[in-house]
């Protein structure tokens, strides 16, 4: 596997089950030693502490203890990642902020769902604003306000320029907050590029008119490959600034335009093909 | 290391490991000491009171007793509270977080240990003073040297902690209990049969017992804790050779004992360090 992400990205890292992706994780957190190759993060060697001083990390696996309340966890993780006494219970203030568990702070963890949790693990992640944050499915327990709340946190990340490692297997969610995006298979990068390379190669229109004098597919073969569908066509191959011209060559023929929707291929579409493929 | 050394005090504390020996030795030692008060009334074979001398080595023998099977309490709750510290927080997942932190593994090896070690040892002490308070006031007895014997006691408990520790580094949280357990077992057998081998004057059975508590001092510390507690008349009998047996020794393990217990701690201790140090999580 090789692989490499710039700071600032908001990097989603894909795969099907079993595909290495947590291991990736905890190869370059130093949980697990590679049996062979090298890597760096934030420039330093793998697992090096002076490197996880400036790395935020939510396994997948998420457990705090459940005798600590929601703040007491944090004010030992402020500990461990020797955050400034000074600065400690702000940062731990604005961390139960951003992940909405300001109210659930003082209880114990024992009390709090598993969706409570996950944004627990969430907290002690971004604890210390990180500049990096690996975030291990991070919305696998959340409900769809959660999942939304995620989405937040993520693009104010970006806003950021912080560093964000996302495992996932939620592709739309992946899509919706990640620049750059690898798909890894038995442990090795199947695709890996800007988000809007792997998922814009497919283009075209579906169109939905009727025309009584001409057929469709007489007007709309000339801007490129026209399959016929019910109540219209979609037309493959076609550079989205061509919409216009399709129009105007549409009402020439005097055909009764209801919608015209660009296709781009999503990134599921993309990931079942490239996961087909191999 | 610090961090994690109050982190592991504070979960024994809030996890009511601490309140629940605590009531459990306060049960213990009362039950004890309503023995001992019986003892007070009881009579000779020929029907008389016993005399306070009698009283008072009958009591000394008990203390050691008592001291025997608290022994064997304290080397049990060492192991089930070291045996889930780290297998069982690397299986649930607990680990994993603090783990990405910028502190050693070693640090939190050793934290685990010094958290454990205060706990486990403040709690024998407290166990055993209370115990000795209750028996000098119901007998009057007191054991010659207590703070030597509780000292003993505490680095038996260490001796099991550290044994734990390595273990719990490797194994699942019941595999490193039984095998701990099982060691100390061994060790416990061992010590007895050693202790055969001056009557029967055999050598073999002299050498196994020391390379026994080499392996594991556990014994070795037993026996000094039993030395502190015997009186002047008890050590006579037993070093005049008149009784014999684990509960009354003659003399101490040597100093050359004490020394490498202290060692093997240390370097038990090291082990667990390096082992968690080179394992994936």
């Amino acid at each position: 596997m090789t692989l490499r992400v710039e700071r600032g990205v908001v990097f989603g890292f894909l795969g099907p089950n079993g595909a290495g992706k947590t291991t990736a994780v905890k190869l370059l957190l130093g949980l697990a030693r590679p049996t062979h190759g090298t890597g760096r993060v934030l420039g330093g060697p793998l697992g090096d502490r002076k490197s996880r001083r400036r790395i935020g990390y939510l396994p997948e696996l998420f457990r705090y203890p459940e005798w600590l309340t929601g703040r007491e966890v944090l004010e030992f993780h402020s500990a461990l990642a020797v955050l400034p006494h000074a600065d400690r219970k702000r940062e731990i203030d604005t961390a139960l902020d951003l992940v909405g568990l300001v109210d659930r702070a003082g209880h114990r963890v024992a009390t709090y769902s598993k969706g409570m949790q996950q944004r627990l693990g969430l907290a002690v992640a971004l604890l210390g604003r990180p500049e990096l944050i690996f975030l291990d499915e991070p919305t696998s327990a959340l409900d769809p306000i959660g999942r939304r709340d995620v989405r937040e946190i993520l693009a104010d990340l970006r806003a950021r320029n912080t560093t964000v490692f996302l495992n996932s297997h939620l592709l739309t969610e992946v899509e919706k907050v990640c620049n750059r995006v690898a798909i890894v298979q038995r442990g090795r990068i199947v695709a890996d590029g800007p988000l809007h390379q792997l998922v814009g190669s497919e283009r075209g229109l579906r169109i939905r008119a009727t025309c009584d004098g001409v057929p469709l597919r007489d007007v709309l073969e000339r801007f490129g490959e026209v399959e016929d569908e019910p109540n219209g066509a979609l037309v493959r191959g076609l550079a989205h600034d061509h919409v216009p011209d399709v129009v105007a060559a549409l009402v020439t023929a005097g055909a009764r335009v209801y919608s015209i929707e660009p296709i781009v291929q999503t990134l599921e579409e993309r990931f079942l093909e490239t996961m087909d493929a191999k | 290391m610090i961090a994690i050394a109050a982190f592991t005090v504070r979960q024994l504390i809030r996890q009511r490991f601490v309140i629940a020996a605590v009531l459990v030795t306060v049960v213990l030692a009362a039950l004890t000491d309503w023995g001992f008060y019986a003892l007070r009334n009881a009579h000779g074979p020929n029907g008389r009171p016993i005399s306070q001398l009698e009283l008072k080595a009958t009591a000394s023998i008990l203390v050691i007793l008592v001291a025997y099977l608290f022994s064997f309490i304290l080397a049990a709750a060492a192991t089930l509270v070291a045996s889930p510290m780290l297998s069982s927080e690397i299986d649930s997942g607990v680990l994993l977080p603090v783990l990405a932190r910028p502190i050693s593994r070693p640090a939190i090896v050793l934290g685990k240990a010094v958290g454990m070690s205060l706990v486990v040892v403040a709690y024998a002490a407290f166990a055993s003073s209370l115990e000795f308070s209750l028996v000098r006031l119901a007998t009057g007895y007191s054991p010659p040297h207590p703070a030597a014997a509780v000292c003993a006691l505490a680095t038996l408990v260490l001796v099991m902690l550290a044994l734990t520790l390595a273990l719990a580094t490797r194994l699942t949280m019941i595999a490193s209990s039984i095998v701990a357990f099982l060691c100390f077992g061994v060790a416990w057998v061992a010590g007895i049969v050693a202790s055969l081998g001056p009557i029967y004057h055999n050598e073999s059975l002299i050498r196994a017992g020391v390379i026994s508590q080499l392996l594991l001092p556990t014994d070795a510390m037993w026996r000094t804790v039993a030395y502190f507690l015997e009186p002047a008349l008890v050590l006579s009998r037993a070093q005049a050779g008149l009784w014999s047996g684990p509960f009354l020794v003659a003399a101490p393990p040597p100093i050359s004992m004490q020394i490498w217990t202290g060692l093997w701690i240390v370097v038990i201790v090291g082990i667990a360090m390096r082992s968690f140090a080179t394992r994936d999580v």
